[in-house]
């Protein structure tokens, strides 16, 4: 049985993503979308934030870059594993990099979903609105 | 001497000759150790132990004959050079093996030691000089490809921040628009789309180059796959006000080709075919079966443009052509799209070709094959010229845990293909290709020829290693049941290939059966109640 109200429902609680990204201009305009459809975010720029933050903050869904300074993507979906508290977020991976060569290899790292830049914003958060 | 061959396999059968040779190196002087033997099979099991600096070969022995003594060497030790060694009377043979990548020829009983000494150390130079180019060759193919990755990864970066910006512009997200601007911005939009393409295209080519563009085929309905191509390109067709038509013969059989791909093609030369038809013009897409190849089905794209001269014909297929002819505003692209249609093509064994008369418009062509189930069947089905007495047929079937991650649905499937192919013993099973369902529910079939004990315990890894995949493991489900396929009993009044044909009419009926009684049909059920 579907219940939801449709795309963007107010009637939904505010989820909080977390958006892993080393570019500033990128995490900017992905929060700004997030908002407009009724999500939280926070911000983080690198793989060893991300898990600090994901501590601190306990998003419901992490966005998360591959290419990341201080641990990338792979390690940060490695360390969130060792984490019990943080092991069951669903992470959503949104790349520059090749998905023939990546998306197997974060799957099986444990990723929900695999999205190439730039990716259609639509897709995007009907795969977030599925995980949630 | 610097470059002194330190080990020469001779291989000559004829003792006098052998011992000639030798005793030409021993007067030359040089510090060889020789390793003389007979046969070819003697070289080769020498070949597997020890790799000599140098190969001496007569090309006529008791157990290989003529240059196909060469080849089986060749294979055996790619990067050793080869002198041949050949009679006053086989000098032409000698000569076609030099054709072939032999580094020299000697005339027995002609040879000086001297002679026999420079051929020798010329041959191991030279033959270092060839794998070194041979090997810089591999490196600079091996820098462009990953040069071109390189690029194409950074090049998306900065064009996914152009994306972002002007789709949230464009959504109204930082305010109200005038109409200028969402006009203006929609052309920004178009661009930042046909670069997106024109990166995806660079990688594609480069794959394409590097054997390394994969097509999974399945089995698909054409006609459907051409109806969704023309529905994706009506909104540029209308744009440009030319007719977008579709003709396809029903009669059409499913078709084994991976439907992305197969699209991706499609798409292709329809974008183009709108691209060079001016307004007021059409373009028309067909599917067709040919009498003279029955395999095969014939699909077309024409349009009613401004054509091609013939001389222009036999390039478009080339990476980087551009049409020099191209007109107002039709931004040519990379000039890789046609290429890499054709190579797809070309990976399901098809073909594509075009004609064109300049004033009159072109018509793009391709084959895909048609799927049959009896020629997959075949090799798995079969025995020793019999059919196998017990044939079994397993249905797996994925429900995902959400629709919505349809991208990593796909590649959960595509997983669950390759993990299918590993738990089957491929000699007797058989993984069917996937059929082409719009349903959010896989369903895979293995077509297993065995006791019902191997199967149980095929079905027990399929279980585990399936079960385990993330998508499945997070909530989605996996069924996996067996269901015998009746064999016809061995008898006068049916041939080998009518047994075939009525097994693979089973397994047909069975899979047809198992989908619409399956999860697929219950869920448009489902739906009909939820709405």
């Amino acid at each position: 049985m579907r219940t939801e109200s449709g795309k963007g429902g107010l009637a939904r609680n505010r989820a909080k993503i977390m958006v892993v990204d080393d570019d500033p201009d990128l995490r900017q305009a992905l929060s700004l979308r997030l908002r407009a459809n009724h999500f939280d975010t926070v911000n983080v720029c690198d793989g060893y934030s991300a898990i600090a933050m994901a501590q601190k903050e306990r998003p419901q869904l992490i966005i998360l870059d591959l290419g990341l300074p201080a641990g990338d993507g792979f390690a940060v979906l490695k360390n969130l594993h060792e984490y019990p508290a943080l092991a069951g977020i669903p992470v959503i991976v949104l790349t520059a990099r090749d998905p023939e060569a990546n998306e197997k290899r974060t799957l099986e790292a444990g990723a929900i979903a695999f999205f190439q830049k730039p990716a259609d914003n639509e897709e995007l958060l009907g795969a977030i609105r599925a995980c949630l | 001497m610097e470059h002194e061959p330190a080990h020469v396999l001779l291989i000559e059968d004829n003792p006098g000759d052998a011992d000639l040779v030798r005793l030409r190196l021993v007067e030359s002087k040089s510090d060889v150790h020789v390793n003389c033997v007979p046969r070819l099979s003697d070289a080769l099991a020498c070949l597997d132990v020890e790799t000599p600096a140098l190969v001496l070969l007569d090309l006529n022995l008791p157990d290989s004959h003529g240059a196909e003594t060469f080849r089986r060497i060749r294979q055996k030790a790619p990067n050793v050079p080869v002198v041949i060694l050949s009679g006053q009377d086989d000098e032409v043979m000698a000569m076609k093996a030099v054709h072939q990548g032999v580094q020299d020829y000697l005339v027995k009983g002609d040879v000086t030691s001297k002679q026999l000494e420079r051929a020798l150390r010329y041959a191991v130079e030279r033959q270092g000089l060839l794998r070194s180019l041979e090997i810089s060759r591999q490196q600079q193919v091996e820098f462009k490809n990953r040069f071109l990755s390189h690029v194409s990864h950074e090049l998306r970066t900065p064009l996914t921040c152009i994306h972002q910006y002007v789709t949230l512009l464009l959504d109204g997200l930082a305010g109200p628009m005038a109409p200028d601007q969402t006009s203006h911005l929609k052309t920004v939009l178009k661009s930042v789309n046909q670069l997106h393409a024109m990166i995806r295209d660079l990688l594609e080519a480069t794959r394409a180059d590097s054997g390394k563009l994969r097509v999974e085929p399945r089995c698909i309905d054409i006609g459907e796959l051409i109806r969704q191509a023309v529905a994706m390109m009506r909104p540029a067709a209308a744009e440009k006000h030319v007719g977008l038509e579709v003709g396809v013969d029903q009669t059409i059989p499913l078709v084994y080709a991976d439907p992305d791909r197969a699209l991706e093609v499609l798409i292709n030369l329809i974008d183009n075919g709108i691209k060079f038809t001016p307004p007021e013009g059409s373009v028309m897409v067909k599917a067709s079966m040919v009498e003279t190849d029955p395999a095969s089905v014939y699909i077309s794209v024409s349009d009613t443009g401004r054509g091609m001269p013939q001389e222009s014909l036999p390039l478009v297929f080339e990476r980087l052509y551009q049409d020099p002819n191209a007109v107002d505003g039709n931004r040519a692209g990379l000039g890789l799209g046609l290429f890499i249609a054709k190579e797809i093509v070309a990976l399901h064994g098809g073909r594509m070709w075009v004609a064109s008369q300049q004033g009159s418009g072109s018509t793009f062509s391709f084959t895909l094959p048609l799927y049959s189930l009896a020629k997959l069947l075949l090799p798995v089905i079969v025995d020793q010229g019999r059919l196998r007495e017990a044939l079994v047929l397993v249905r797996v079937e994925l429900t995902p845990l959400s629709k919505s991650l349809r991208g990593s649905w796909k590649e959960t499937c595509a997983r669950c293909l390759d993990l299918l192919r590993r738990c089957v013993y491929l000699d007797k099973d058989l993984v069917l290709p996937p059929l082409a369902t719009s349903g959010p529910v896989e369903t895979l079939f293995v077509v297993a020829s065995t006791d019902m004990g191997r199967v149980s315990v095929m079905m027990e890894r399929i279980r585990g290693q399936v079960g385990a995949l993330p998508q499945l493991k997070a909530g989605g489900t996996l069924q996996v049941t067996a269901e015998p396929i009746p064999v016809p009993a061995a008898s006068d009044a049916m041939t080998l290939e009518q047994q075939i044909w009525s097994v693979a009419d089973c397994v047909a009926e069975i899979i047809q059966r198992g989908l619409c009684s399956g999860s697929n049909c219950s869920e448009k059920e489902n739906q009909e109640h939820a709405y």
